[in-house]
């Protein structure tokens, strides 16, 4: 297993009333598997993923991720846990605009001790696979929303991480492009066989994914859907 | 950690700013360099102008200003005949009676101005071996010899006050017939005149001061000995060194001012820094964030934002410090005493190197606080 949340819970103090947006929550996904997460907006999809990559910590409940006890760590071994083992991609890809293609996607390697030799081969090699070999020294704002999202892939990747955890990758693209991603984030997991879980609200995204959970009332109901 | 390159492209993102933290940064270093080297001039002058070899007989009651002092003139020969260890310069012993005035003069064109002048007989040259004639000659009455930086203490020209030109002294005409350096004293910014003539034109009975060298300092004691057992003289001696030490004390204030004026500019110049990096800041809390997601630990991020100012503050040093090499170094500024010089050594320059350390790391830390404060997830939403 790559996940095994149980009986998870995230609880928010906004003034002097509390938002639960997950209860009690319980989902295991298995190493290389593709979930998409649907539901709502503001059903605590984008806090469950924080959960999963240890962007933030659950109220209760325990959460073991590729192995390791991650609610018990502290935000020190959280951070450092994060390089190794996520790759994170969001809605609006956050790529530092002031660092080409290249130097963006370089950022995680910086932390892995690798020599520059080393970094160039795999930063090289991360940006064959997303299609923008041509691209390492193009600025973010060079770049089209699709491509911008490629590199933001390549960076998720390029440390080699066993899980990847997209909120919306394809929520600000067109059509063509989001196509693109989602095959992308299919050979991902099939070729490389990464876990994935993708938040998103197309229908027509989550079914490139093995298999779709909807989150409703801090709760996961399974729905079987194909591809 | 993260690149060099990445402060500095951060830096490059606004001009403006960046001309803003350089050039507030510039200022507030060279203020900075320019008050230190003004303490350090003032301070260098006066020590110099001390030999611990020398002690000055004053009028009791007047320890605090030669020009104000009063002694019998008669002082300087019983003084001579009766302290030993005097030090003893081709059989003459290095005693040196003199009038020290202030007073306007002016100069062949005209131009008026407060001079410090002293009444001296050629036994000055004796107590003050540093004294070189650099030109002409030693004055005889209705003569003087002008102190290399005398120009400056007058606000003339450099070219004034050459030889064979002439100044008036309460309508007293004296022609220059000598130039003299005494590097690094005040004496180099004095007129100095026969001391017959001053005591003319200053209309008095006595004279200021009485100047002992003596062959060594430790000596002093037979000088102290020698006042307070001569109570019909009514002096007081006191080491030349101390002397100028009490005057640099009663420059302090004056000091004070100016590093009060120099913190309230850099006060002002940190917050207008701290102030324009919180706007600055405010739009890379998702950044911030999203760098910690990578996995870049809050120090790492807040060492990068530390580089980013300090290496803007840094260059606003160097700014500061060409200007002032440029602009400062050299400069003779003058006092109510004297004239001292600015140098830009290396005590300033490595002050001014700090003070622009600490600029950069003061203005950047608030606002680097604020900017990595927020929880992830909520930065992350940003
Ligand atoms: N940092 C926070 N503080 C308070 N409430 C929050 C915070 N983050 C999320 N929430 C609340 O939790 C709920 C779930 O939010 P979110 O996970 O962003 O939903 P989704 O991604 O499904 O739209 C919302 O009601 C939201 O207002
Ligand atoms: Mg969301």
């Amino acid at each position: 297993m790559m996940i095994q949340c149980q009986q998870v819970s995230k609880s928010y103090y906004k003034g002097s009333t509390v938002v639960t947006p997950l209860q009690a929550l319980d989902l295991e996904v298995p190493k290389g598997e593709f979930l998409a997460l649907m539901g709502p907006s503001g059903s605590g999809k984008t806090t469950l993923l924080n959960l999963l990559s240890g962007i933030d910590s659950p109220t209760s409940g325990s959460l073991i991720i590729a192995g390791a006890n991650i609610s018990t760590l502290k935000q020190r071994e959280l951070t450092a846990w994060r390089a190794k083992h996520v790759g994170y991609i969001f809605q609006l890809y956050h790529l530092v605009p002031v660092l080409t293609a290249f130097e963006n996607v370089e950022l995680p390697l910086l932390l892995s001790g690798l020599s520059k030799a080393e970094r160039r081969e795999r930063v090289h090699t991360a940006l064959k696979l997303v299609g923008l070999a041509d691209r390492h020294d193009h600025t973010p704002a060079e770049l089209s929303g699709g491509q911008e999202q490629r590199v933001a892939i390549a960076r998720a990747i390029v440390a080699d991480p066993p899980l990847l955890v997209a909120d919306e990758p394809t929520g600000d693209l067109d059509r063509d492009s989001a196509t693109r991603i989602l095959e992308l984030l299919r050979e991902l997991g099939t070729e490389q066989s990464k876990t994935i879980v993708m938040v998103t609200h197309d229908a027509r995204a989550a079914a490139a994914a093995d298999r779709t959970l909807h989150l409703e009332k801090g709760q996961l109901l399974e729905n079987l859907q194909t591809t | 950690m993260l690149p060099l390159s990445y402060a500095i492209r951060n830096l490059l993102r606004s001009k403006s700013r960046l001309a803003q933290t350089v050039g507030g940064s510039a200022l507030v270093v060279l203020l900075v360099m320019a008050a230190v080297a003004i303490n350090q001039g003032m301070s260098r002058v006066l020590s110099a102008s001390g030999s611990p070899n020398n002690v000055i007989l004053l009028g009791t009651g007047s320890e605090e200003s030669v020009q104000r002092s009063e002694v019998s003139e008669n002082t300087t020969g019983i003084a001579s005949a009766s302290i030993p260890g005097i030090q003893e310069i081709l059989g003459v012993r290095a005693v040196s009676g003199e009038i020290h005035f202030m007073n306007y003069i002016s100069s062949d064109d005209g131009s008026r101005a407060q001079a410090l002048i002293r009444g001296v007989s050629p036994a000055i040259l004796h107590v003050h071996p540093e004294v070189r004639l650099t030109q002409g000659r030693f004055p005889a009455a209705g003569e003087v010899m002008v102190g290399r930086l005398a120009w400056r203490n007058l606000g003339l020209k450099q070219d004034r006050l050459k030889i064979g030109t002439s100044i008036t002294l309460n309508d007293q005409t004296l022609r220059v017939v000598g130039r003299f350096a005494a590097p690094g004293t005040v004496m180099e910014s004095e007129i100095w005149a026969a001391i017959g003539d001053i005591r003319v034109v200053a209309q008095r009975e006595t004279i200021s001061c009485v100047v002992i060298r003596l062959e060594d300092p430790e000596d002093f004691s037979e000088v102290d000995l020698f006042a307070k057992q001569r109570l019909d003289l009514e002096l007081s001696a006191l080491r030349e060194s101390d002397y100028y030490g009490r005057l640099s004390e009663f420059f302090s204030p004056l000091r004070a001012m100016i590093w009060i004026t120099v913190s309230l500019i850099a006060l002002g110049a940190v917050f207008g820094g701290i102030h324009t990096l919180y706007a600055a800041f405010a739009s890379r809390v998702r950044e911030m964030g999203t760098l910690q997601a990578i996995g870049f630990g809050r120090t790492t991020l807040l060492l990068s934002l530390l580089q980013e100012s300090t290496l803007a503050c840094l260059t606003g040093t160097l700014l500061a410090s060409t200007l002032a090499m440029l602009l400062l170094d050299g400069l003779t500024v003058p006092f109510s005493i004297g004239t001292f010089s600015i140098e830009i050594n290396s005590t300033v320059a490595l002050i001014g190197i700090l003070s622009g350390l600490l600029l950069g790391i003061i203005g950047v830390i608030p606002p680097a606080i604020r900017c990595l404060k927020p929880a992830l997830p909520t930065a992350l939403r940003s």
